[in-house]
């Protein structure tokens, strides 16, 4: 047994069990026979071990050196260390293909193990299998992490040198694939609900496995922005490139959906809202693999370009034409006839899932612009972060602006004491702006401060009337704490407050300058004053160091670095970024003197809360665990229930 | 010593000619609206290419003259065209990627309008008309 063989094994097994499973599916549909659904059901966990089997044949080959495997010669070297050795699977094209369609054989298990009525169940295994015939038939013939080479070399290249920087690399794709895989189970949920014409009990269900990729999705989004600060050396966390699109718009659609589908549960209004966002969320995952695995659109992340892109665009015209087609058959039956006010919950829902949306499109038509453009009229154009800066602004403030109202307002329409709060909240709006203005910021980043009191006011509204409900009850001001999901929800809400405000102060009030500095010399920038000592070069095996050794007034000694890999012809620069909850300095060693080490050229970057960008992304990692924990229902039910 | 003088090989092929100048916050607000020409998706202000490099001393030189953002911008819009430009111009070829997203934003408006517009009641007639009918006897 070698790697390639079982992994092609592995490969061919999960294609196999996969076909097989989705003919059952659809038979014990089509036939109403149970015994086919439980043949499908039967062959979840064989397709599941099948992909185990090949995944783990990847990290065979990559432990064992086996460089006759294309993947390994092409990712690996010897010296590697042994962390980067385990994550190389997700380091390129078919490894990565590889983790997704494994952890869509993950989800399928998972889902298959949801109770359901058996038309639905059929439809759902049926829509997860198709999506795994899909993955694993790329993987066995266009884009085989098994491929041998007849001349293996001694050595290999290695991965991508930004990839081997820093540690959130084994994290962000995983939990990035947890969430865009994720997206598949509410998809297949929602074609299940529209053949069987089943449109209420659905979203409940649904929105469980969509808050879970959700979650995901929001947590491999942070750490990217993390990893990308760390590491890229630009001292920022969001680039607008394509490739954040493309996990930027998925996620937008999602949130959107999270906040229609309440209204499903509580009014059983939106459906066709439901039905079309979750469709879309799914189609917009598949389309980004596309966009970015296609090399139709230059990237800051191609680190796994290939022969995939017709197939995934194939499959996204096929998903989007699945779901839409479905919803146009079903659209009169799940049409909305009650009338509604926006001055309502639901109003404001509505409208806030509507602000994702445009944003969606936003995202969408800048990120696409150039590869149309180019293709229709040959003009080569650039849309770049200053475009989506300038239409994300007032988008985002609109959702600042509908979050902290939207909770506080009733279902149906408001009563008069509603008014009350409001009142408060707009006075909390326009103090908190004043208050930045009075203190000199622009406009922008004041409007932020007042939004943040303005959320922050309408938090403390919903937690006093919760709490406040539950003394009048006679109840214990603890149980507020139980209601899982309106707990978690304020989290969430808190942290994507507190991130406007991390975003509208580090966008603004960045300051960033380069001098270079002869041995001896200081320099005094943005409250940091710091002197030069010298250089220091560092073998590191795999790469060669140069650090800077610079003396801060206020940091202690700070050693920025330049990393030399022989991989790339240019040095990469590795920050040494000092965090404070005021500002982060970012300290960079851009260029040095290689005959005497006299001097070296240091680039100063200082951006305010940025420290509260990483907070918040964990408080809605958290906010969301926070929802999704088991028992939530459980404790909920005995606080209510009088005995 | 081995690894030193490999240092030394990677440091010969990348090209040094004195240290570079000191570059202001100004230079960097100006190169971040800039493509670096050669790089995947970077600016000129992030990237570490030479070309960018050598936009980064462009621009500090050409402000020490004296030039505006708007005349750097032009430079280098001559020499490159408007791709060199991350905001793209209202103008022209990428006017289109301005107006589509307002017209987009426009539309989602127009119908979340109508879809909260309140629904005019039924015409008294036709409700006294079906009330009628429910009183009478099934046929």
């Amino acid at each position: 047994m070698t790697p390639a063989l079982l992994g092609n094994l592995g490969v061919s097994l999960a294609l196999a069990f996969s076909l097989l499973g989705l003919s059952l599916a659809l038979l014990a549909y089509l036939q109403g026979d149970g015994r086919f659904l439980r043949g499908a059901r039967a062959l979840v966990l064989p397709a599941f071990l099948a992909a185990l089997a090949a995944f783990l044949a990847l990290e065979w080959g990559l432990l064992t050196h086996d460089f006759s495997l294309a993947y390994v010669a092409r990712n690996h070297a010897t010296q590697d260390p042994l962390w980067v050795t385990l994550v190389t699977p997700w380091a390129a094209l078919e490894g990565s293909i590889l983790l997704w369609g494994l952890l869509q054989t993950l989800y399928t298990l998972l889902a298959s193990r949801k109770a359901l009525d058996p038309w639905r169940a059929s439809l759902v295994l049926a829509v997860l299998f198709g999506i795994q015939v899909f993955f694993f038939g790329v993987m066995a013939t266009i884009a085989s992490p098994f491929q041998t080479l007849p001349n293996p070399p001694a050595d290999g290249t290695g991965p991508n040198p930004l990839l081997q920087n820093h540690w959130m690399m084994a994290v962000h794709p995983v939990l990035m694939y947890l969430g865009f895989v994720g997206l598949s189970v509410p998809f297949a949920y929602a074609v299940a609900a529209m053949v069987t014409r089943r449109y209420q009990t659905w979203v409940e269900e649904t929105r469980w496995w969509a808050l879970i990729a959700w979650g995901f999705l929001t947590a491999g989004k942070v750490a990217g922005m993390w990893w990308s600060y760390e590491v890229l050396g630009w001292g920022g966390y969001w680039a607008w490139d394509p490739v954040e699109n493309a996990s930027f718009i998925p996620w937008l659609l999602a949130t959107a959906f999270l906040h229609t589908a309440i209204v499903q549960q509580a009014r059983g209004a939106f459906k066709v809202w439901n039905f079309a966002f979750v469709t879309l969320a799914f189609a917009a995952t598949v389309l980004g693999t596309f966009l970015t695995r296609s090399g139709v659109i230059m990237s800051v992340h191609a680190f796994a370009e290939g022969p995939v892109g017709p197939a995934f665009l194939g499959f996204f015209l096929l998903a989007t034409g699945l779901g839409l087609g479905l919803l146009s058959r079903v659209s009169r039956e799940v049409r909305d006839t009650a009338v509604f006010r926006p001055l309502s919950r639901e109003g404001a829902l509505l409208l806030g899932a509507f602000f994702f949306a445009g944003w969606a499109l936003v995202v969408l038509l800048g990120t696409f612009y150039p590869l149309l453009a180019e293709a229709f009229g040959g003009a080569k154009v650039s849309v770049g972060a200053p475009f989506f800066n300038q239409l994300s602004a007032p988008i985002g403030a609109g959702i600042l602006l509908l979050m902290g109202v939207g909770p506080l307002l009733p279902w149906r329409r408001p009563r008069a004491e509603v008014f009350r709060n409001l009142y408060a909240l707009l006075a909390a709006l326009v103090l908190g702006t004043l208050l930045g203005l009075l203190r000199g910021y622009t406009f922008g980043a004041s409007l932020a401060v007042g939004l943040f009191l303005y959320n922050l006011l309408a938090i403390f509204l919903l937690v006093r009337e919760g709490v406040v409900g539950r003394v009048r009850a006679g109840l214990s001001p603890w149980g507020y704490l139980g209601n899982r999901r309106r707990v978690g929800s304020l989290v969430v809400h808190f942290a994507v407050a507190l991130m406007g405000l991390g975003i509208a102060f580090s966008q603004t009030y960045r300051l960033e300058a380069e001098k270079t500095l002869y041995r001896g010399q200081a320099w005094a920038v943005g409250g940091v004053r710091m002197e030069f000592q010298g250089v220091r070069a560092l073998n590191e095996g795999r790469r060669f160091a140069v650090e800077a050794l610079l003396r801060t007034d206020r940091f202690g000694e700070v050693r920025p670095r330049l990393h030399f890999y022989p991989q790339m012809n240019a040095p990469l620069p590795s920050p040494k970024v000092i965090y404070t909850p005021g500002n982060d300095y970012y300290f960079l060693l851009m260029d040095f003197d290689r005959e005497k080490g006299e001097w070296a050229s240091v680039r100063l970057i200082v951006t305010p809360l940025v420290f509260w960008m990483w907070v918040a992304g964990g408080l809605m990692a958290l906010g969301t665990l926070y929802i999704l924990w088991p028992q939530g229902l459980g404790a909920e039910a005995r606080e209510v229930s009088p005995a | 010593m081995r690894w030193l003088a490999l240092l030394f090989l990677f440091l010969s092929a990348w090209a040094q000619s004195g240290p570079p100048p000191d570059l202001s916050p100004e230079v960097f607000a100006i190169a971040r609206e800039l493509r670096c020409p050669v790089c995947q998706g970077e600016s000129a202000a992030e990237s570490n290419a030479g070309v960018a490099v050598e936009m980064r001393r462009i621009i500090a030189e050409m402000l020490q003259q004296g030039k505006t953002e708007a005349e750097i911008k032009a430079f280098f819009v001559d020499r490159y065209g408007d791709w060199i430009l991350y905001e793209p111009p209202r103008r022209g070829a990428t006017l289109w990627v301005w107006v589509l997203p307002l017209v987009g934003l426009f539309l989602l408006g127009l119908g979340l309008f109508a879809y909260f517009r309140p629904k005019r009641p039924l015409p008294p007639e036709l409700l006294e008309e079906a009330e009628r009918r429910l009183k009478e006897p099934p046929a």
